[in-house]
């Protein structure tokens, strides 16, 4: 805790603790550096994460359907052909602006309700551990689940048309397909924001919301300029980790929407997935995982550089 | 406001402040937020109710079944085998689970504890791989089981292990980002003063830190078996009929209710609850720290 190296001198007979903290610990550790302990996870993840990686980006360049499967090897190779085929014939953009939009819309509307959620819970009131519950019940529903039961739920002659009085309306073709996957996305993930909020809130000392209320600020100012900027760091992590979830989700429109997909909702995922495993042009769906990687990997890896999210708290 | 009516609100105000200073919406909002999003779970309580309706009913969108139908949750497990899919679905979840906590519980414990090259970056990965898209790991493990396996004479896809395998793809880079949370808060005095007593390395790992991390290992766990539990992907690419998991048998059920050909919406709804059921009821006995787990990367501020 002192800085035992601005007197080196007379710090380290006195206080033999302080300097081991210091220097002497990376050279000699008391029980050793085990660091194989590390090894069977690496090798995992090497195995099971970068060899497929690597073959999967091999594969990209390579035409690969069901028939040379069973040897990839022999494979004839095409350079970029895939790659130009998924832009022309794949409908990569399209589902990349499916996915995007769809992505970017769910993460919008269900952003607020979370937050207001996490705001309304955050005083004690009788029930309200069973509402917080309750709360969650949408988010953890399997996805199949939540997609098998609006599946029905959003049939033609299903209760959501008779509840709203609109006759045999189409929502699982056509464009308003679209407009159903996020309805039903928005259902189950906004409590994912509500959760990241309350994980900001409980951080939030007594003393200064008690301070704002002896200033006599309104709610509005004090949720504007107190807590937002508070819990800042929560609520843009929700928002980073809730477009990504929502951009790669691929069981909500599989089994909301069943194969092959309508054209409103290709997703990238389910495009891929229709691709690869009913088109099986692996090689073509390879290529398309590659673009939608590098897609999901930039949010990402800005965001790590940004947040110095892996350095542990005193790092660096 | 006014200098005249000042006194009076200020005292209400200052007792409400003694009472609840975190309170942030004002009362109306507060009900009617929790009063809409309470309508939000209209769409369980119908599926509970579809659950026990008469087929028919459940076919011409009946708000309330004629009659009971109990007997949906025992026919179901006849209309499809959902005995074998819950089976399939815990062993396949439970043993990635397991593998990838073990491991990484030695993982978590090195990168927490020692300095070494190559650790920050394997940190960032840890972090990184959970963005992967799940189409780019299966498509090529599925090229190399099928060709594996036609090498070797042995059917791979379709088999337990090679979704076990699928599963740690995901279960692995999770579960030991979750642990080196976890793992951080245990100061390391700890097991330095075990080995000042002379306990060595693995004396103190075993007699200090894994007591004090089996809570961090059973919610790593119980993340890991739910995100396999609720898998559609791999399962739908690498199952057979033996091998299908629950989610599997609901979807291709779902498929077959839908075309008419097997209008069966109790038995449906209900196939949905009994998969759904494990899932929420360890959430709710967990809600506490999977949520912490959830937000973990944000609660560093």
């Amino acid at each position: 805790m002192i800085q035992d190296t601005s007197t080196p001198g007379a710090a380290s007979p006195a206080a033999p603790g302080g300097a081991r903290r210091g220097r002497r610990r990376k050279e000699y550790v008391a029980g050793g550096r085990p660091l194989w302990l590390l090894s069977p996870t690496l090798a995992l993840l090497v195995l099971v994460i970068g060899v497929p990686f690597l073959i999967g980006t091999y594969i990209s360049f390579f035409e690969l359907d069901q028939y040379n499967l069973r040897n990839w090897v022999t494979a004839p190779f095409v350079g970029l052909k895939n790659y130009a085929d998924s832009l022309n014939a794949a409908l990569l953009l399209h589902s990349i602006w499916v996915s995007l939009a769809f992505a970017v819309l769910t993460t919008a509307f269900s952003a607020p309700i979370g937050f207001l959620a996490a705001l309304a819970v955050n005083t004690r009131f009788r029930g309200r551990g069973l509402v917080r519950s309750l709360f969650l019940v949408p988010y953890v529903l399997p996805s199949f689940v939540t997609a098998t039961v609006w599946r029905f739920i959003l049939r033609p002659d299903g209760v959501f048309n008779k509840v709203l009085g609109l006759h045999n309306m189409q929502w699982l073709i056509g464009t308003n397909s679209f407009w159903a996957l996020v309805l039903v996305d928005i259902w189950a993930a906004w409590p994912f924001v509500y959760m990241m909020t309350l994980a900001g809130l409980q951080a939030i000392p007594d003393e200064l919301y008690e301070a704002a209320d002896v200033d006599g600020v309104t709610w509005v100012k004090k949720i504007v300029y107190m807590v937002v900027p508070q819990i800042r760091h929560q609520l843009l992590l929700g928002l980073l980790l809730s477009t990504l979830n929502h951009f790669n989700n691929f069981t909500l429109p599989f089994v909301l929407f069943g194969t092959p997909a309508p054209n409103d909702v290709l997703t990238l995922q389910v495009n891929i997935y229709q691709t690869s495993f009913q088109y099986f042009r692996f090689g073509l769906g390879s290529a398309m995982s590659v673009a939608s990687l590098i897609l999901t990997l930039i949010p990402a890896f800005i965001y790590l550089k940004a947040s110095r999210l892996t350095a542990a708290p005193g790092e660096e | 406001m006014s200098a005249i009516s000042a006194p009076a609100p200020a005292s209400r105000r200052r007792k409400r402040i003694v009472r609840e200073p975190q309170r942030l919406l004002p009362r109306w909002l507060q009900v009617v937020v929790i009063t809409l999003l309470m309508l939000m779970l209209l769409p369980v309580v119908y599926m509970l109710i579809i659950s026990v309706s008469p087929d028919l009913d459940a076919a011409s969108a009946k708000l309330w079944p004629s009659q009971f139908m109990w007997s949906n949750y025992l026919k179901v497990f006849t209309t499809v085998d959902l005995g074998r899919g819950l089976m399939n679905s815990f062993i396949a979840s439970f043993s990635a689970a397991l593998i990838a906590t073990i491991f990484g519980l030695g993982a978590a414990y090195v990168l927490t504890r020692f300095r070494f090259r190559g650790r920050a970056p394997l940190l960032s990965s840890l972090v990184g791989l959970q963005a992967v898209p799940a189409t780019m790991i299966i498509l090529p493990l599925f090229v190399v089981f099928s060709s594996v396996g036609s090498a070797l004479g042995v059917q791979i896809i379709g088999s337990r292990p090679a979704l076990i395998v699928t599963y740690l793809t995901f279960a692995i880079p999770f579960s030991t980002w979750l642990l080196v949370t976890n793992m951080r808060q245990i100061p390391t005095t700890y097991e330095e003063a075990a080995m000042i007593d002379g306990v060595t390395r693995f004396g103190a790992l075993r007699r200090i830190i894994f007591p004090l991390m089996v809570p961090g290992m059973v919610v790593a766990m119980v993340f890991a078996l739910l995100v396999g539990w609720n898998d559609v992907l791999f399962a739908s690419v690498l199952t057979n009929p033996d091998t299908q998991t629950a989610a599997i048998q609901l979807q291709v059920f779902a498929n077959s209710t839908d075309g008419g050909v097997l209008p069966l919406y109790g038995q449906l709804m209900a196939a949905s609850l009994i998969s759904a059921a494990p899932v929420v009821v360890l959430y709710m006995i967990f809600q506490r720290q999977l949520v912490g787990g959830l937000t973990a990367g944000g609660d560093k501020g």
